[in-house]
């Protein structure tokens, strides 16, 4: 086989074995590349962040998930309802996956680990799962009253009863609609909360559905958007810096890259609050070599396509 | 009888919600609440025709030792055994139904999407060639893509970033809002023919 030939047709085995390491070693050896933040993403924290210690908001998070796409958006999970506890501000979770139940469960658990001070039903409420066909009722139901649309907790309680509902009753009380999703993210709340009731609405979502969704974020139908696992480690860099430190939030702070690497030392942030910004380390490392696989390709495409020129002249 | 039920249902209830919709009265609003209500009946009855789909299909399968058969055991025995654990012991955390998401469900489901990155690098090694001006443009933007969205882009030079927010902003989003706005009058052109009766192939039958 000509050289050429070889380079265009390098068996993909050899690539899978190439990239599996070249994704593994990162993973196990950190590389600690910097996080570079995006505005959707600094918007997102910092309309989150405004409803620090208020007792009439709250975030409405809903887990539109599935195990498949856990690794891009189960970190988002974490990072937000870490900034959430850090900050006194409370939290209903909601899913319409039964799979999304699951996940909303463990993302609870594993950070109210952190937080032992966190009480349900006082600072966080799960409303665990509804039905899929309910979506609709709920989201329109929760413009008139939640404690009525929703009805009770993950555990059966009565909502109206909870001490959380004390000032909170419909969108208004509202700080942000987040919906994570691997699905259609969003548009159930940037079509039925924001038009009707003008919730601010935004998004977490896998990275290869992150490009749909710019159109919203220009509009403002989304105030801000996570995507894929850039936009987790985004935030977690955000909330390490910020809400962990207990530094009020500074658009100008929050790019400064050298002065956020002084405010924490990775090594010492806890495995489930920096995955994200680990898995970037071999996201990164696996973009360029398929950068590299594609220029080997190219090159060889011109220089067969110049020989065959050459030939032709010939 | 079979085809003119569902189909009135669907017209009556359609322009029902339509009037909903724009009509801000208690009658309206009274036929919504009430609506809500019949919703959540009907969804109970969906899952038990669900459930009794699935295992009519595997068990069928069975039967018949139709190929890959044995998988429709592996598919019947999660589906009791999962949620037997689930009525016996709920679904709180600590539970089986919890320790058989956390450590069969997810690692298998995340695995399986995990493996789309090696498919999407051996397909961007094969299909991305320069053979004419739009591939080209393609290769360009999405090299440049690929490094803006990692650290290293940024540690080349700032305009890589900022080339590819440009990107996602103004191409991305122009060509986006254009099939969104497509997509958005089909589906009101379609919704508008099945209120109205025209559209009936949801029906089935064929004819």
């Amino acid at each position: 086989m000509k050289f050429t030939d070889y380079i265009q047709k390098i068996d993909r085995r050899y690539i899978f074995i190439v990239l599996a390491i070249a994704v593994i070693v990162p993973l196990l050896f950190p590389l600690g590349l910097p996080t570079f933040t995006t505005p959707p993403v600094r918007n997102l924290y910092k309309h989150i962040d405004e409803a620090a210690g208020e007792d009439d908001k709250a975030v409405f998070m809903d887990f539109a998930q599935s195990p498949s796409t856990l690794p891009e958006l189960y970190p988002m999970d974490l990072a937000v309802l870490r900034h959430c506890f850090l900050r006194d501000i409370k939290v209903f979770t909601i899913s319409y996956y039964p799979q999304g139940a699951a996940i909303m469960q463990m993302a609870l658990s594993e950070v109210k680990e952190a937080f032992p001070d966190v009480r349900p039903d006082y600072d966080y409420c799960n409303f665990g799962y509804r039905s899929w066909a309910l979506r609709v009722p709920i989201t329109l139901g929760i413009g008139d009253n939640i404690a009525e649309a929703v009805e009770t907790n993950s555990a059966g309680r009565r909502l109206e009863n909870l001490p959380i509902m004390g000032k909170i009753k419909n969108y208004d009380n509202i700080q942000v609609c987040i919906e994570i999703s691997g699905a259609s993210p969003g548009y159930l709340y940037i079509n039925y909360a924001r038009a009707r009731y003008g919730v601010d609405v935004a998004i977490g979502v896998t990275a290869v559905s992150a490009a749909d969704n710019y159109p919203y974020l220009q509009t403002g139908q989304l105030i801000g958007l996570l995507g894929g696992l850039k936009g987790a480690a985004e935030y977690e860099e955000l909330v390490e810096t910020f809400a962990v430190n207990g530094i009020p939030y500074s658009e100008k702070k929050a790019q400064n890259l050298s002065w956020r690497q002084q405010q924490f030392e990775l090594s010492e942030v806890p495995y489930k609050f920096k995955r994200a910004r680990i898995g970037m380390d071999a996201q990164a490392v696996a973009h360029v070599l398929i950068i590299l696989f594609i220029i080997i390709g190219n090159v060889g495409y011109f220089i067969e396509k110049r020989q065959e020129k050459k030939k032709f002249i010939k | 009888m079979k085809r003119t039920i569902p189909l009135l249902i669907v017209i009556i209830l359609g322009m029902m919600f339509v009037m909903h919709t724009f009509v801000p009265h208690k009658v309206s609003q009274d036929f919504y609440d009430w609506f809500q209500k019949w919703i959540k009946v009907i969804t109970s009855f969906a899952i038990v025709l669900g459930v009794g789909s699935l295992l009519m299909v595997h068990y069928s399968k069975i039967k018949r030792k139709a190929p890959a058969w044995g998988y429709s055991w592996v598919t019947i025995a999660a589906l009791v055994g999962t949620s037997a654990v689930g009525f016996i012991w709920g679904i709180d955390e600590g539970t089986p139904y919890m320790w058989i998401f956390e450590n069969v469900n997810a690692p298998l489901g995340a695995t399986m999407f995990s493996l789309l990155a090696f498919y999407m690098a051996s397909a961007a090694y094969k299909a991305f060639r320069a053979r004419s001006m739009e591939a080209t443009l393609l290769l360009i933007a999405a090299i440049i893509v690929m490094l803006g969205r990692v650290s290293i882009g940024n540690a080349i030079t700032h305009w890589i970033p900022d080339i590819t927010q440009w990107i996602l902003n103004v191409p991305n989003l122009a060509a986006k809002r254009a099939i969104k706005l497509g997509v958005g009058l089909g589906m009101t052109a379609t919704s508008l023919k099945i209120i109205l009766g025209i559209e009936r192939t949801y029906l089935g039958g064929g004819k």
